[in-house]
């Protein structure tokens, strides 16, 4: 315990200069910008930023993305308040409660109750990343082939399921499509190439990042072009900042969507809008005021803020102890600690322990900036919520062009963002969730070498790969989560839960 | 209602697509080489895992299939006035623009120099939703004058910040699209 009091206060002492603080000013008020505005995510912010911050150094290029990371999540909450559009999927759940306190009058009342609970939700998850990394690192530590294929499946169909929760087929097929596209391109064992008929480009595989962009970027473009001009509710913004007692009233609320939030964080692709509904959901359930929901309950606003920016600090956790991630922002956050040299994963804890201290005081210092700027300049940058979109898309798909081009610098990655942009757009039009999708291209190769190893350890027999302990679980826990969600499966749960109460 | 009939018939579609796709991948992946005239593990065959996930794509694409058609998705009456009434909506013609002009950059992209083509997408994207062609440009010379200055910062002054502030040639990089 010490020690790693320790190591963080030497971490947080080494960001504490000038050119740091600076970074992390601007860095986090980025991120809000980003999160404010409809069509661009957190996703997306963190996927640009990690091109333009690829030739500085390791700790500023994180400390930079983490900062993007925890701004977006938060700054979605204003667009959700004013004008009933999360600024990012994470801010769904912000809307149910924060856009009719704003019709209220209370707009500066319900920005001071987000503000709070996004950064205490931050806190927690950063605690929650403090203590449970190392933990879960040292498990990982017994993973073999044969636990992480099964992690692989168990991650796409945990992510497929709480996604789609009310058509979890198509979280499925997103999820397994996703792990297909990871295997086009040339495969790790032979050279061989899959699926390229000849294509030169395509033997290099399908780059995540300009897929990501084109998913989270150009998707998002077409989409918000498609919708009516949006007017911002006129309410006047006062009584930002809350009272301590005001916070305290909430404490429950607080600590149990802080937890809520980093577990369902944790999840495998999961992410921080799941994490925000399941929060409001269990604080609705809790409360003594359940009828005041959906009408402008501060509690409710507190719930689902403090939940989605816990969830960052719980997605980060199965990135550094697994190399697999919690959420979309995070997948991007691996593939940059990739691009820097970082190894995430169970090795992390004997390679570079001090990195998870540094990623914990990067979260500290990004939270609490995003606490001051974001009960600061409040009027001035709801301004930014003006911009017609004609104006803003152009900027944001140029920006998407350059993303996608400057890591390799080849037009073929501009195509596939373009490409993935389209089948984004698809996507999100038919329902399908697009977060099992870049779980699966992240996961795809992971998923190819391990099933390949087992198989060759095992002479082809697949038996091995169900009967050892930490397999079986996985297993199981796969199989309840298909069948639930089967509709005899529910038809049994249902009598059941009535034969109960009678 | 009529939403969730609409998506039931985009559902038969997709699914009939994913079905084939499925199959077609499994197919694919069963005539990749074995490398055993090598001396390779047989189980470390390339195709192995792609087959795989071509028979769970292809078993998901049935299971969309069946559900589609016990919810009637099949029923598709494709009608031009259908279509004509899709192309009135407001929101098509904006979501429309936006794709053709994007993609047009997309494809333009290495052939024209990226400044120019940047400066025109950007130019051209916003007069095509704030220009009003029947009325004189005198009058709309604020939203000329606007694009004008918005496509020259993007196109040309972002790129030369990137390259002060990020380290990143962009300005040597992207001339060479």
């Amino acid at each position: 315990m010490l020690p790693g009091i320790l190591e963080l206060g030497n971490q947080l002492s080494q960001f504490l200069t000038p050119k740091y603080i600076l970074d992390i000013l601007w860095s986090v008020q980025l991120g809000i910008i980003v999160g404010m505005l409809p069509g661009l995510t957190a996703t997306m912010g963190v996927a640009l930023m990690t091109t333009l911050t690829y030739k500085y150094a390791t700790d500023r290029a994180v400390l930079i993305l983490i900062c993007m990371y925890v701004g977006a999540i938060y700054g979605g909450s204003r667009t959700a308040i004013l004008i009933n559009i999360p600024g990012t999927p994470a801010n769904a759940a912000t809307t149910v409660d924060g856009y009719p306190l704003a019709k209220q009058g209370r707009a500066g009342e319900a920005m001071g109750i987000a503000t709070t609970g996004s950064f205490l939700g931050s806190l927690f998850g950063m605690l929650m990343l403090a203590i449970f990394t190392p933990l879960l690192g040292n498990f990982a530590l017994k993973f073999f082939s044969f636990e992480y294929f099964w992690l692989t499946i168990f991650g796409i169909v945990i992510c497929g399921t709480l996604t789609a929760p009310k058509d979890p087929l198509k979280g499925w097929i997103s999820g397994f499509f996703g792990l297909f596209v990871a295997t086009i391109g040339m495969e790790g064992m032979h050279a061989y190439r899959r699926f390229t008929f000849g294509n030169v480009d395509l033997s290099g595989g399908i780059s995540l990042l300009p897929a990501m962009i084109g998913i989270f970027g150009f998707s998002e473009i077409l989409i918000v072009m498609k919708r009516p001009i949006i007017e911002v509710v006129e309410s006047k913004i006062e009584k930002v900042i809350p009272h301590p007692a005001e916070i305290l009233a909430y404490w429950g609320t607080i600590v149990r969507s802080g937890i809520i939030g980093t577990i369902i964080g944790a999840i495998p692709g999961v992410g921080e809008d799941i994490g925000a509904w399941v929060s409001y959901d269990f604080a609705k359930k809790a409360s003594k005021h359940p009828e005041e929901y959906g009408k402008g309950s501060l509690e409710g606003l507190m719930a689902a803020e403090t939940g989605n920016n816990a969830a960052v600090g719980g997605a980060i956790i199965p990135v550094l102890s697994l190399a697999v991630p919690g959420s979309a922002p995070a997948a991007v956050l691996l593939g940059a600690m990739l691009i820097h040299g970082i190894r995430p994963g169970p090795l992390l804890m004997i390679e570079n322990p001090e990195f998870i201290y540094q990623v914990v005081a990067m979260l500290l210092l990004a939270s609490c900036a995003m606490f001051v700027l974001g009960l600061l300049f409040i009027k001035t940058f709801i301004k930014i919520l003006l911009i017609p979109p004609q104006r803003l898309m152009p900027v944001v798909f140029s920006l998407c062009v350059i993303g996608a081009y400057a890591l390799s610098s080849r037009i073929f990655d501009i195509w596939v963002m373009a490409v993935f942009g389209l089948i984004g757009y698809a996507m999100k039009e038919m329902d399908y969730p697009v977060a099992p999708a870049v779980l699966g291209i992240i996961l795809g190769d992971l998923l190819d070498k391990n099933l390949r190893r087992s198989l060759i350890l095992t002479k082809g027999n697949i038996i091995p790969l169900f009967i050892r302990p930490i397999s079986l679980i996985l297993v199981l826990f796969i199989f309840f989560t298909i069948v639930s969600q089967t509709k005899w499966f529910k038809k049994i749960w249902e009598s059941l839960v009535r034969s109960k109460k009678k | 209602m009529a939403n969730s009939q609409r998506m039931n018939k985009a559902d038969f579609i997709t699914s009939l697509l994913l079905t084939f796709f499925g199959l077609g991948v499994f197919i694919l992946s069963l005539h990749m080489p074995t490398f055993k005239e090598v001396g390779a593990n047989p189980y470390s065959a390339p195709g192995i895992v792609p087959s795989a996930l071509g028979f769970i794509l292809f078993i998901l694409g049935i299971t969309l299939l069946i559900r589609s058609i016990s919810r009637k998705g099949y029923q598709i009456q494709l009608s031009l006035n259908g279509f004509l009434f899709l192309y009135r909506k407001q929101s098509t013609r904006r979501f429309l623009i936006a794709l053709f002009l994007s993609i047009i950059y997309v494809l333009l992209l290495g052939k024209v120099n990226y400044f120019i083509l940047t400066y025109f997408y950007i130019f051209l994207f916003i007069l095509f939703y704030e220009f009003n062609f029947k009325k004189k440009i005198i009058l709309q010379k604020k939203v000329v004058i606007y694009a004008v200055l918005e496509a020259t910062i993007i196109a040309h002054v972002l790129p030369l910040f990137f390259n002060i502030y990020f380290w990143l040639d962009y300005l040597r990089t992207l001339s060479y699209i």
